[in-house]
């Protein structure tokens, strides 16, 4: 409600907003000023009054005009602009972000409001639209605009009224933008699925179109259509589906809020079991050990990682964890997406299948039979609601049985089945079914209700061909959520103008007082040392013999922060995108190229600015001194690793430079002893490498990672340089340094590890004592006849570690900071600005501790830093899974072309079936139980690790833990998913 | 809502520099008090009330070279939105008072009235943000009306730090609760100030900005008021010259 206006003599009017909120049963009346200005401009380049009329931000910036003056056009040619409403905005937010249509939008501040009250998520998407400026989206103030704000008639509902007020926006732009004198007409389209408040906008004179409808008028209209949302379409759609419920209904608001409060329903993070999609685990605080979720009604159509509100069930159905394997695939794939209800639910009374229920009665069994075994008992618990939906993009294929035979032009329900193996299949609508299959789509999930057995969806667009490079590389960015569009014109406009002509400064320059405070070091030898091909080159080395016998060595790195100026747009990408990925054949880069591969990027035979770290250092490698300077170097050689161990290895070469690589190299080794010393550990993980031809770039064959001596001088130095900058930078800032820690793995991790290994290696054990401890034991696990089972103890070993994370140091008390691994009592990362976010914070962190300019605020801010910190930590988490995708789908690749056997090894027994790592690849598969022999004479010692069974022959077989064993190794289309895996026979 | 939006407006409407609607009266309760004065700084609402100089009613307030400001402050129950009783000796009123008290007593011409007292009542009807700066500003107002010698205005207003980045002027309830604020009382049209008051922290290198901004408010304020004193008094030359 609305009561008079006042005209101040600032030229605002004044009037108040009054209204009546409840809170806990009290109406409260609140009452607050509202004002109304005639300053906000229509942001048009088309309009010439506007530019007369806007004023500067608290920065001094104007409001940029982004609105094109020739904007789109629809079929008929009509250039037109677009105001749309709250509603298409939440459902149909992919499209708005789809690059073939809507440009030029006007989004009311009315909408916007409303849809931050609604999704906070789609807000923020819809915000990064208007910030990036490349779809032309504005933000109309109208609520503050004099000639749009409308007042709420007495009767009128919220919702009514502000219709009203968006419609209002329409009609001002129409009659704003075309008056007699302006050059081209621009039509004002407005976009709304209300049928109510379209009639009412058309009897406006507002030319108000349904979402449809407006995709049918534009000349690309007929690709568009499949990308509108599901309930969009068709408003209750999907119907067809049982009349019955075949979920339990979430509770209500205020049910959870009071069993939360009263502590009889518990808030977490499903996570769902990687070997068996119908079982996951909540953990909750509450208690010690994760709540279990067992079958999809009690997992009541939550998605893995949803935040869930969950019940314990009664005592008795307390179980153990399934130690069955169960994939989607096997359960109902051939289930018919259809709308009709006799293909449906036939036999199914309720959600439980035929299937489903024989793999729960036998986990019944199971759980009464064992009674011996009383620990191992789980509480379970069934899901009651969800408090946020981690649903995003997801990629997946059409499932061919899904897909009717009949020909025709009307849309029809499919199945989609998503790359990732732990989130049910998706409905989706589309007319194009037949020829999206055998691609990899994008869909999105839009809802799940209750009467549904499947969550609805719908199509975004097609990848292309599965297992085309293209496609599934894109796929797998998509899947670990890694932002790979090209970078926005915002952000390189951050760049500097010269582009690649830019050189370093004149260094005698006065007028600059920063270059003043810059050390010119271009007189040492300094030289980079990194992978063949490298072309961002973060790092460089140098060191010389000083006259009193010690060692100078200085550590320079990349100076990007000199380009990288926080809070600007190129910084927030950065700090966005948090590192960059490196995929097999692709690189995602988190700095436009033109600052990692050029700029930044040390090469040699130029000067370029970098940020150096430099000791003196005795014999024995112990710090003497050591000074941080802002620098300018010029690089001497860009060495590969091969190419520097072979000149130090090579006596007949005696120049400086390689002496001075060869002090590097001794240095190195005394620092690498100390490490070793101190308990670092060293951790295997198979990491392999794919050559590509580079003709083709088709992988040819699968290395394992060699390392020569040149890689550990350069990681050694790394670590030191990065333990002396950690050092520095948190005595200068004790509350927000950026440090890295390694929490020591707790015994529990290793529980099951030891015991296999008691079990069936004769008592052998790896201790948790120290970190120095556990590297020990480690050394000891050897197999005298298998060489490789040490390795193997290593990698099992680096699963049950914990994962080193990004913290401000503010966050944990100073013994908490040590890096366990790395067996150091404080860690950063500070040699890699070009690809780690991290690396940018410190470079800000240790400028501001060195004085060498001031620290911006976001970097001195607690609550601020928490929030980089946890996002770079995900990007961190990301990046790691999507390499390791890569690397798997390539080596799938080359299995193709190289079936063969090979030696493995059991890594994990279930009751039907085991796990096998193959070294060669790196790559670990399932082997079930029916594919080796019979599944009735199997029978599992679950306190020996052995599965005992029939084999195929007929003879009988055992295999246990840590085996090794003979597998044909083939590399199979999974039919379902259209993902390419290893798949392992026995031999 | 958002605070402060990318197009640079504020949750009320308001651009970054601007005030809020300001009106004062003075001479509000002419029977009941020496000097009153009723001020409206957005929706927080303020009345004033001075009495004296007069003799103190305890020896303890005796000064033999200076007079003594003593302040009284209360908040109605109905001034938030939710009612809530307050006793007097809340923590956050005898902050006010005593800020409000050391601030007067500098800017009094204390040395014309020794031995006297000088006693305001300050009762807030409403609360909606700078409730420090509108006091200031009808303690002002009111000890003018009563006549009493000072060295200048004291106009107040608060200023905040959005996002570490932007400067805002003249915050309300809203605004107050998620950002760090400043309060000031300038005296006159100096830079000189006569109360500063920071809640939270700000960070040192942002502080000059968002004082330049409060400055200029304050100097807006007193022209303000002092385009009302000026109607007052000519208002009351009228009726003696009648
Ligand atoms: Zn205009």
């Amino acid at each position: 409600m609305i009561t008079n206006r006042k005209r101040l003599s600032s030229g605002l009017s004044v009037t108040s907003k009054v209204f009546v909120r409840s809170r806990n049963g009290n109406a409260l009346k609140i009452v607050r000023e509202h004002y109304l200005r005639n300053d906000i401009p229509c942001y048009s380049h088309a309009c010439h009054k506007c530019q007369e009329i806007v004023k500067p931000d608290a920065q001094g910036q104007l409001p940029k005009f982004i609105l094109s003056s020739s904007p789109t056009k629809t079929k008929d040619g009509v250039s037109h602009y677009v105001v749309i409403d709250t509603n298409i905005i939440l459902h149909a937010i992919d499209l708005l972000e789809n690059t073939q249509c809507f440009y030029d939008v006007i989004v009311p501040q009315t909408v916007l409001e409303e849809v931050r009250n609604r999704s906070f998520p789609i807000y923020q998407r819809l915000r990064n639209l208007v910030k990036s400026e490349d779809k032309r989206f504005v933000v109309f103030h109208n609520e503050y605009n004099e000639a749009t704000y409308v007042n709420r008639e007495k009767g009128q509902s919220i919702n009514d009224r502000n219709d009203h007020a968006i419609r209002k926006v329409a009609s001002w732009f129409n009659s704003h933008l075309n008056t007699e004198n302006s050059p081209t007409p621009i039509h004002i389209i407005f976009i709304c699925n209300d049928v109510d408040n379209c009639t009412k906008a058309k009897q406006e004179g507002i030319d108000a179109r349904s979402l449809v409808d407006y995709i049918d008028s534009l000349p690309n209209g007929e690709d568009l259509r499949d990308l509108i949302p599901s309930d969009i379409v068709l408003p209750g759609n999907f119907e067809g589906d049982q009349n019955e419920t075949v979920f339990p209904e979430y509770y209500s608001n205020a049910r959870i809020m009071a069993g939360i409060k009263n502590g009889t329903l518990y808030q977490g993070m499903l996570n769902i079991s990687s070997y068996n999609y119908l079982q996951g685990t909540v953990s909750v605080p509450a208690f010690k050990k994760p709540l279990l979720i067992i079958g999809s009604k009690n997992l009541n159509r939550a998605f893995n990682s949803d935040s869930v509100i969950v019940e314990l069930l009664p005592k008795d159905k307390w179980k153990e964890p399934s130690s069955t394997i169960i994939e989607e695939g096997s359960i109902g794939a051939d289930d018919n997406a259809g709308d009709d209800e006799d293909d449906l639910g036939e036999e199914t009374g309720g959600v439980v299948s035929d299937k489903e229920r024989v793999f729960l009665a036998q986990e019944a069994m199971k759980a009464t039979s064992s009674k011996t075994n009383e620990s191992r008992l789980q509480p379970t618990a069934k899901i009651v609601g969800v408090v946020r939906r981690s649903w995003r993009y997801y990629v997946g294929q059409i499932a061919p049985s899904s897909v009717s035979e009949e020909t025709g032009h009307s849309s029809r329900s499919c199945f989609v089945i998503l790359m990732d193996k732990l989130l049910p299949k998706v409905r989706i609508r589309t007319r194009k079914a037949k020829e999206y299959l055998g691609q990899r789509i994008v869909i999105v999930v839009d809802s799940w209700p209750s009467n549904s057995r499947y969550p609805n969806g719908h199509f975004v667009r097609t990848l292309g061909e599965i297992e085309s490079a293209e496609a599934e590389t894109e796929a797998l960015l998509l899947e670990h959520d890694v932002e790979y569009r090209p970078f926005s014109k915002n952000v390189l406009d951050c760049l500097p103008k010269e582009g690649d002509n830019w050189v370093v400064p004149d260094m005698t320059d006065p007028q600059d007082p920063q270059l003043k405070k810059r050390v010119d070091l271009r007189d040492r030898l300094v030289c980079s040392i990194d992978p063949p091909g490298c072309v961002d080159i973060d790092d460089a080395l140098h060191a010389r013999v000083l006259p009193n016998g010690n060692y100078e060595v200085g550590v320079h790195i990349a100076d990007v922060t000199h380009f990288v100026k926080p809070n600007t747009a190129l910084d927030q990408e950065g700090a966005s995108r948090g590192t960059s990925v490196y995929l097999v054949d692709k690189r995602i880069d988190m700095l436009p190229m033109l600052l990692g591969t050029n700029l930044c990027s040390l090469k040699p035979f130029v000067d370029r600015f970098a940020f150096s770290v430099i000791w003196e250092l005795d014999e024995n490698a112990n710090i003497l001194k050591v000074d941080y300077m802002k620098s300018v170097i010029k690089s001497r050689q860009a060495f590969s690793y091969e190419q520097a161990q072979l000149r130090i290895d090579d006596p007949t070469q005696t120049d400086e430079l390689t002496n001075s690589m060869r002090v590097l190299l001794k240095l190195s080794k005394k620092l690498k002893q100390g490490r070793m010393d101190a308990g670092a550990l060293n951790l295997a993980s198979p990491e392999v490498k794919v050559h590509m031809d580079s003709e083709t770039s088709d992988p040819q064959e699968v290395e394992i990672k060699k390392l020569l001596e040149t890689n550990s001088l350069v990681e050694e130095f790394m670590l030191f340089a990065n333990i002396s900058v950690a050092r520095k930078i948190y005595d200068s800032y004790p509350q927000t340094a950026m440090l890295r820690r390694h929490a020591p793995p707790p015994a529990t991790n290793f529980e099951t590890l030891n015991d296999m290994l008691n079990v069936r290696k004769n008592g052998m054990s790896i201790s948790l004592e120290s970190s120095k401890a556990l590297a020990d034991s480690l050394d000891r696990i050897v197999d005298p006849n298998d060489p490789y089972f040490n390795t193997l103890i290593r990698i099992m070993s680096t699963r049950c570690m914990m994962a080193a994370e990004y913290f401000p140091s503010g966050s944990y008390g100073y013994p908490e900071f040590r890096h366990y691994g790395l067996a150091v009592d404080i860690y950063t990362h500070f040699t890699s600005p070009i690809r780690r976010y991290c690396d940018v914070v410190v470079h800000r962190q240790l400028a501001g501790a060195i004085g060498y300019e001031n620290l911006d605020l976001s970097h001195r801010d607690k609550q601020r830093m928490e929030m980089i910190v946890k996002n770079i930590n995900k990007r961190h988490r990301n990046a790691q899974f999507a390499g390791r995708s890569s690397i798997e789908y390539y080596v799938g690749q080359v299995m193709r072309n190289n079936e063969a056997e090979h030696e493995g090894y059991v890594i994990k027994c279930f009751n039907n079936g085991i796990v096998v790592l193959v070294p060669k690849f790196g790559v670990e598969g399932l082997i079930k139980l029916e594919t080796m022999g019979d599944l009735a004479t199997a029978n599992y010692n679950e306190d020996k690790y052995e599965l005992t069974f029939t084999d195929l022959k007929g003879a009988q077989r055992t295999v246990a833990m840590f085996d090794k064993v003979t597998v044909d190794v083939k590399s199979v289309k999974d039919e379902v998913s259209g993902k390419r895996r290893a798949q392992l026979m026995l031999r | 809502m958002e605070l402060y939006s990318p197009e640079g407006l504020r949750i009320d409407g308001r651009r970054w520099n601007e005030l809020r609607r300001f009106e004062c009266k003075i001479n509000t309760h002419p029977h009941s008090a020496d000097g009153s004065s009723y001020v409206e700084q957005g929706n927080t609402k303020i009345i004033c009330m001075v009495r004296g100089p007069m003799e103190p009613a305890m020896k303890s307030q005796v000064n033999a070279t200076s007079s003594t400001v003593e302040v009284n402050v209360s908040l109605a129950n109905f001034s938030t939105f939710e009612r809530k009783k307050r006793s007097k000796t809340d923590k956050r009123i005898t902050e006010l008072k005593t800020t409000l008290e050391r601030t007067f007593n500098e800017c009094i011409m204390g040395h014309l009235y020794p031995r006297t007292l000088i006693s305001v009542t300050v009762q807030v009807l409403a609360q909606d943000g700078g409730l420090l700066a509108a006091m200031t500003n009808a303690v002002t107002l009111a000890l003018i009306d009563a006549g009493i010698a000072m060295y200048d205005y004291v106009s107040g207003v608060n200023a905040g730090l959005y996002d570490q980045t932007s400067a805002l002027l003249d915050l309300n309830t809203l605004e107050e609760n998620d950002m760090c604020s400043l309060t000031i009382g300038v005296i006159g049209k100096s830079e000189k100030l006569a109360l500063v008051v920071l809640e939270d922290k700000l960070p040192l290198d942002r502080l000059e900005s968002v004082l330049a901004i409060a400055i200029a408010g304050s100097h807006r304020i007193r022209e303000l008021m002092d385009m009302e004193v000026r109607k007052h008094g000519n208002m009351r030359l009228a009726k003696v010259s009648v």
